[in-house]
């Protein structure tokens, strides 16, 4: 043997990969529109609502909603622990 | 050969020239994908190659409208879906929520946004806006106190005005559809 190829594959194991971030319509699998390498660079973040978004995505719109509300249910977000 | 050399150069300098792509046109282009247009509604883009700035055409098949094609003006920034895309009605109609020069009362362009709403809800929702006129949120008070005080005398001057008749003095533009 004078060479081989070795191939990887991960996803996320805690969300059904084929779910989509709901602010950037992105899969979770993939990043946000503002990273360029999926995985521990952009995370996940949920809510205590069960709502999950991309750690990026739903800080962003933290910050530009004073209310600080979930977008998918309008109740306060407050990250799971 | 130096033609050719000269020809690179002014190539090196258009892909310069090319902006990156923004995070905002990213998820345009994905609400895009994901649209099916009802056939009362479509879309052209003035400038092909620009994404964030198009054209609406609704052209509602029953309500007080049926009959006018209504066009609004859509406008999304690089901060889409964060910031809500600007929407105006590029005509001057006669609706309680739509004021004469264009500026339009939906919650979801204002208040309301939230970045997991796509271009269709806001489509939805000026279609909305067009079949159940809402006479509790006015821009335009005099054509709300008409349809709150006598829906058929509102009905006959939404009539007159998108035939580009004058309703209280005000003209209003011909919106017939072209057939």
């Amino acid at each position: 043997m004078f060479r081989w190829h070795t191939v990887a594959f991960w996803e996320w194991n805690s969300i059904d990969s084929n779910e989509v971030c709901g602010i950037c319509q992105s899969p979770f699998d993939a990043c946000c529109a503002d990273c360029k390498i999926p995985g521990d660079q952009c995370p996940l973040l949920w809510g205590k609502c069960k709502h999950c978004f991309h750690l990026h995505c739903i800080s962003k719109w933290l910050e530009t909603n004073n209310e600080g509300i979930c977008p998918l249910d309008r109740q306060p977000f407050e990250a799971a622990t | 050969m130096i033609k050719i050399w000269s020809m690179k150069k002014e190539n090196a300098g258009v892909d310069k020239k090319k902006p990156k792509v923004s995070a905002g046109q990213i998820r345009v282009q994905k609400d895009l994908g994901e649209l099916d247009l009802p056939k009362t509604m479509k879309m052209t883009f003035p400038v092909p190659e620009d994404l964030l700035n198009f054209e609406l055409d609704i052209s509602p098949d029953e309500g007080f409208y049926a009959g006018g094609t209504f066009k609004f003006s859509f406008a999304v920034n690089g901060n889409y879906p964060h910031d809500a895309p600007s929407v105006k009605c590029l005509q001057k109609i006669y609706h309680p929520n739509i004021q004469a020069d264009g500026k339009i009362c939906l919650n979801i362009l204002r208040e309301d946004w939230k970045p997991v709403l796509t271009l269709n809800s806001v489509m939805v929702g000026l279609q909305y806006l067009l079949l159940e006129p809402n006479a509790d949120d006015p821009l335009n008070k005099e054509a709300a106190e008409d349809l709150r005080s006598n829906r058929r005398n509102f009905e006959s001057n939404v009539h007159k005005s998108i035939r580009g008749g004058c309703v209280n003095g005000v003209h209003y533009d011909n919106v017939m559809t072209k057939k």
